[in-house]
């Protein structure tokens, strides 16, 4: 059984799908406002490191990393109904690629599985 | 081993070993992140020698062409030399040729600098001593112009203006640095259209751009908005008017603000209005902050690529 990531079909799926999901984030008025005033081009490299992460590709993040990148959004107000609603984003743009829901539901948990790091907990 | 020198230092790297590795063994705080060449934290640039392709995966066209590329999957064979992405390298002696006004508040200033090498669009660090420096865009051609060209606005209280129009003369030197930014043809298709829109001094960029992109015969439609608060700032316009008649492909579309004009001339809701079909286009914006900010975000939203989307923001000097 190949991997997660070679089934998506590797670094080519994440590029296919890091504007998409980029573009839904950026239109998504629950997080939106979490990406105001961001540097659109740094934020895309994020958004490709993220994508590659939860589609099981090569990734050296530590929770720490997580923590780090994260805190001054916690800081914010970030909280479990924005990570819901940015895995929700992620399976919607994994759906628009025809993705199938196995490979939809795994990534999701794998997104799910830094939670806690993402809001400091 | 191969040698990389960062900032006039040696470093070895090892087989196998990767750039970032051997910088941070050798005790330099080079800034990384993910270490799998995504997130981009690490991006150095080689200004002699050419890192290997795997080593510029995920960057844009305009990057690889600057010779940037990512330390942390980066394994060289042949030696290279590398700056951080902000440091600008060596500075070069630049004469003043002359300084001609091109509006009201705008001047034209050409300097000679020997051995400068730049693409049209980028922009430089000019300095007029230690604590007088800033950044301007250059319109010039380096096939074509045997001068640097950068247009500046006159700012009353400005202290490189004030020296600009008070002290400065032809024959006297300064020092210019660079050239950096993205705003260059390079890399775009000859068929793919173009979408320019430059504000106020914004144009030098987008002027050079668009002559380069003429030069090397591009052949898609090229459709140029330059915003001026009046009909007075819209510099070059008679140039680029009869660049359209004579060019099939080039649309010049001024903007003024202007209670009668349509939007109120407001060069961004123009441009946006008209603009519905981005998802191909090579797109460069040069303006203010929230200019570019507000363009650059639209225009993604309705399907431009940011990889085809190169912006030059103008900051206010301190």
């Amino acid at each position: 059984m190949s991997s997660l990531y070679e089934r998506l079909g590797g670094e080519a799926a994440v590029n296919a799908a890091v504007e998409l999901f980029y573009r839904k984030v950026l239109a998504d008025g629950r997080i939106a406002h979490f990406f105001d005033g961001v540097d659109m081009e740094s934020q895309i490299a994020k958004q490709k490191s993220f994508l590659t992460m939860a589609f099981g590709g090569p990734n050296n993040y530590t929770g720490a990393d997580m923590r780090n990148a994260h805190k001054r959004l916690v800081d914010k107000g970030l909280n479990d109904s924005h990570v819901d609603a940015v895995i929700e984003n992620l399976n919607y743009t994994l759906r628009d690629l025809g993705v199938p829901e196995t490979e939809v539901k795994e990534v999701a948990n794998l997104a799910n599985s830094v939670r806690d790091d993402v809001l400091n907990r | 081993m191969t040698l990389v020198t960062h900032e006039g230092r040696a470093v070895d790297v090892a087989p196998g070993e990767t750039v970032l590795e051997a910088l941070l063994r050798a005790g330099v705080n080079a800034p990384h992140s993910c270490r799998a060449g995504n997130c981009q934290s690490c991006m150095h640039r080689a200004i002699d020698g050419a890192p290997p392709p795997q080593s510029q995966s995920g960057l844009t066209d305009a990057q690889k062409a600057m010779g940037y590329f990512l330390p942390c999957i980066c394994r060289p064979t042949t030696p290279l030399t590398i700056l951080r992405p902000d440091d600008l390298g060596a500075r070069f002696e630049a004469v003043v040729r002359a300084i001609d006004p091109l509006n009201e508040d705008i001047v034209r200033l050409r300097v000679e600098a020997d051995g400068f090498a730049y693409r049209p669009g980028q922009f430089i660090e000019l300095s007029a001593g230690e604590d007088l420096k800033r950044h301007y865009s250059l319109a010039s051609h380096p096939e074509e112009d045997p001068f640097l060209e950068m247009h500046i606005r006159l700012h009353q209280d400005g202290r490189m203006s004030r020296h600009l129009a008070e002290k400065l003369r032809a024959g006297d030197t300064l020092h210019v640095a660079g050239p950096s930014g993205s705003c260059f043809y390079e890399g775009v298709h000859e068929d793919q259209p173009m979408l320019l829109i430059g504000a106020g001094t914004g144009l030098a960029p987008i002027y050079g751009v668009l002559r380069d992109a003429l030069r090397k015969g591009h052949r898609g439609q090229i459709r140029l908005y330059h915003g001026a608060r009046s009909s007075k700032g819209l510099y070059l316009s008679e140039e680029l008017q009869a660049l359209s008649n004579v060019r099939d492909n080039v649309d010049y579309r001024p903007c003024a603000f202007d209670p009668s004009a349509p939007h109120g001339g407001d060069v961004a809701a123009t441009a946006l209005e008209a603009e519905q079909s981005v998802s191909d286009a090579a797109i460069f914006l040069c303006g203010g902050e929230n200019l570019v900010k507000r363009l650059k975000r639209e225009l993604f939203m309705r399907g431009a690529s940011l990889k085809n989307i190169r912006s030059d923001a103008f900051t206010p000097a301190r």
